[in-house]
């Protein structure tokens, strides 16, 4: 009698704590949080509006997608840390590389999960200057020049600023037959003519716009015409290059954190949904360049033609060109020491 | 001559308009170099502006990822950047004393009520918690060093409406019992907390509602006899089931004078075995005993069912503060040993009730939880601390059944009653200093000395906790 009433006591704490968990685990109400790089915030917001409608049509459910910006290498870090992001959308590879070694939330071979390499849009590096055009500048070798102050973003901390040193880097070495010092020497000078570090692409674009300091951005292409439809054309102009990087901001699906969650089949669909027509042609309205070529040819006219080399053509791939620059005392550091 | 003078003023006209236009240029050349240096100066202060600006930004962030380490009124804490790892070192302690007056043969006192070292805090966000150790003699009149864990337990806080808390704590049963031993209003707790259930070991499941405007605890516990405390059931393998309800009902409402109101039921029920616990006076006198012996001599125990119900409530509103409880203790109890009565088997249903008000004299805002002064004490700045009058009513009614076969009604008391007045002086957060006179009348127990006259008990207490 008394080992039946602690077993019923034990069923009905049970009971209780399966009533009060429970319903939670049907709930129809999902919640994702999208951990993003900083000029993304008008991309997703649009984006996610549209990914919500499609899911609610095909699902029934409720999806509401929580954003969370700042420097890509940054936001990678806060995931590395616990940032319980379902999905990242971060503005390198590299970035994504380092959660999956470090954290293990995914897969190493997450990039070929979805195709582009998980890059379902890309971008570009270019200038952004006063009205005017002050300094005159046209390309790359202009802004070495003395007196010519640049706000890119620090690239110990932000995908832009990496994508933007890589830039200039493949510009001299374009220019200088592949001479590996000339470039240095080019990458120096552009460095030394930095006056304020922003951590991401998004503080950089405050410094120059907001806090009018800098003749030129040296940006994100998307960040850049942003700039343009927000604080007017008629204050702002862009410059393109002659040559420029493709700039491949890539995607993946935090499985461990998604699974955990139980948002694992809403956020993969999340992902796929980049790649669909609507998905793509937000991304092009939001003046990222589309992969599909439907959208690509649609938004065609409002970016420049530019010569773009990818960092596999010239630096070997992501893991090689952190390594060679990046890493703590890679040729970025050195580069910072000599212009100390 | 006059053509020398218009020759000499030709020159100088044209001189001078020539000077005046190369001072022309000229000032336009050091306007244009000025304001350019303008420009150059202001894009430098611009620049350290916005440097100074991003560096605190870089420390806003860094603090975000330090941990960090407070010391103040609610102790030493530790806490990693996301509170999620809480370490908090906290504590107490009661230097008391009780004066008899009267004719008491009860000894004058000076000693340690307490002495509470606590460890307590969060681990991985939801799991919180607490270990408090009772390094003091206690009440009891024995010089011995009594210490205990009194606080051991675990609590996970799955959501505020589900929590499940492990290991020994207090039951959740009497009012004055749930109210920390820092913030009591006299320094003895009232005659119901003597028929409920102290700490006990056992699992408990609880939570709150529309911002703890009702509570609800339901747990299972070894069981203990009224008043006592429990480590292990070392009496029998049944367990006791506790619950507590307690409502804030006007908690959102408009009407201030409403919101301090609170109200709840609690209630025990479990099989016992063992031996039922004595009564005792504020001044730790005891006035009731249960027959106690070996061999041919009566020896009540506990045999079968106890309950418990206690209807509860407070009301605070303003300076003014006022709580009551009633409870009644059910036993089964059996005169297990030899002598008159052997044999013998009871249900008796003990009663004890009692009402307390206060109110703070400095203005501050009563409440069942620590008061903070308006102005802590510091002559110097004209700070004087609370000040807080009190006072108590209350009774504890044995069960008329109880005598003569489980009590013997010449030793023990079939009644106390008691009334009391007290003056709190809260310095600050942490020490208070407490002063009051308390009168208890017992019923029966003529042959007892203690009982023989109503107990004139003054206690005193010098309090600090954090």
């Amino acid at each position: 009698m008394k080992q039946r009433t602690l077993f019923e006591i034990v069923v009905l704490v049970m009971a209780v704590a399966a009533g009060a968990v429970g319903p939670r685990a049907c709930a129809k109400e999902v919640k994702l949080l999208n951990v993003s790089y900083d000029p993304t915030r008008e991309l997703y917001v649009e984006f996610n509006h549209a990914f919500a409608r499609h899911w609610k049509e095909k699902s029934g459910d409720t999806v509401t997608i929580q954003q969370s910006h700042g420097g890509s290498s940054k936001q990678a870090r806060s995931v590395i840390d616990g940032l319980p992001g379902d999905v990242v959308t971060l503005a390198l590879a590299h970035d994504v590389d380092a959660i999956a070694e470090r954290s293990k939330l995914l897969p190493a071979d997450w990039q070929k999960r979805l195709p582009h390499n998980s890059s379902p849009y890309t971008s570009t590096i270019v200038f952004l200057v006063r009205k005017g055009n002050p300094k005159g500048i046209k390309d790359w070798d202009d802004l070495v020049k003395p007196g010519v102050k640049l706000i890119p973003a620090n690239p110990k901390t932000s995908g832009a600023a990496r994508w933007a040193y890589l830039a200039a880097w493949g510009y001299a070495l374009k220019k200088n037959g592949n001479d590996e010092a000339k470039a240095k020497e080019f990458v120096t000078k552009f460095y030394k003519n930095v006056p304020v570090w922003d951590t991401g692409a998004r503080g950089a674009t405050t410094t120059f716009i907001q806090r009018e300091i800098g003749d030129v951005l040296v940006g994100w292409e998307n960040e850049a015409y942003l700039a343009l439809k927000e604080f007017g054309a008629d204050k702002y102009e862009i410059i393109t290059p002659s040559i420029s990087i493709l700039a491949e901001p890539t995607v993946a699906l935090v499985d461990k954190v998604a699974k955990k969650n139980g948002n694992e089949t809403v956020a993969k669909a999340y992902l796929d949904y980049l790649y669909s027509d609507e998905g793509q042609d937000i991304a092009g309205k939001n003046y990222y360049r589309p992969r599909s070529a439907t959208a690509l040819a649609k938004y065609a006219k409002q970016f420049s033609q530019v010569e773009l080399f990818t960092i596999d053509e010239l630096f070997g791939g992501w893991q090689k060109a952190q390594k060679t620059h990046f890493n703590d005392g890679g040729v970025f550091d050195q580069i910072q020491q000599a212009n100390r | 001559m006059n053509k020398h003078r218009t020759t000499v003023v030709a020159v100088i006209l044209v001189t001078g308009l020539g000077w005046s236009g190369a001072l022309a240029q000229t000032q336009d050349t050091d306007i244009k170099a000025l304001l350019q240096r303008i420009e150059e100066l202001e894009q430098k202060v611009k620049v350290m502006d916005r440097n100074r600006e991003l560096t605190e930004e870089s420390a806003a962030e860094k603090a975000k990822a330090t941990p960090s380490v407070t010391i103040g009124s609610g102790g030493f804490a530790v806490s990693s950047a996301d509170s999620n790892f809480v370490i908090r070192v906290r504590g107490g302690l009661q230097a008391d004393g009780r004066f008899f007056g009267g004719e008491s043969v009860a000894n004058d006192s000076f000693y340690l009520r307490r002495v509470r070292p606590i460890l307590e805090g969060t681990v991985f966000g939801r799991f919180d918690y607490r270990m408090m150790a009772d390094l003091a003699s206690g009440v009891t009149q024995t010089s011995a060093n009594n210490g205990s864990i009194v606080d051991a337990y675990l609590n996970a806080r799955l959501s505020p409406e589900f929590q499940i808390q492990a290991g020994k704590f207090k039951e959740p049963v009497g009012l004055e019992r749930q109210q920390s031993w820092r913030n009591l209003l006299f320094v003895e707790r009232g005659f119901p907390t003597q028929l409920v259930p102290n700490r006990d070991t056992g699992l408990m499941v609880h939570g709150g509602f529309w911002e703890n405007a009702l509570n609800y605890q339901v747990g299972v516990f070894n069981g203990t006899a009224d008043g006592g405390s429990s480590d292990f059931d070392a009496n029998d393998g049944d367990k006791d089931v506790a619950a507590r309800l307690f409502a804030h009902p006007f908690k959102k409402s408009s009407v201030e004078a409403l919101r301090g109101l609170g109200l709840g039921v609690a209630g025990t029920i479990g099989d016992h075995k063992g031996t039922p616990r004595t009564y005792v006076s504020d001044g730790a006198q005891r006035f009731f005993i249960y027959l106690t012996g070996t061999g041919t001599q009566p020896n009540v125990v506990n045999d079968g069912q106890t309950w418990r119900v206690t209807p509860q409530a407070y009301y605070y509103w303003g300076p003014f503060g006022v709580v009551g409880e009633y409870v009644v203790s059910s036993q089964k109890l059996r005169q297990a040993g030899g002598g008159a009565g052997a044999g013998s088997k009871a249900e008796l249903q003990n009663t004890a009730w009692q009402v307390e008000a206060s109110y703070f004299l400095t203005g501050e805002n009563n409440a069942f939880e620590v008061v903070s002064p308006r102005k802590p004490f510091n002559p110097a700045t004209g700070g004087w601390g609370a000040w807080e009058l009190a006072a108590r009513v209350g009774e504890l009614d044995v069960d008329d059944n109880a005598f003569p076969i489980f009590a013997n009604p010449a030793q023990s008391a079939t009644k106390a009653f008691v009334w009391g007045v007290g003056l709190n002086w809260h310095l600050n957060r942490n020490v208070k200093v407490q002063l009051d006179y308390e009168q208890t009348d017992f019923t029966g127990g003529n042959a007892n000395p203690a009982l023989a006259e109503p107990e004139h008990l003054v206690l005193t207490r010098v309090q600090f906790a954090f």
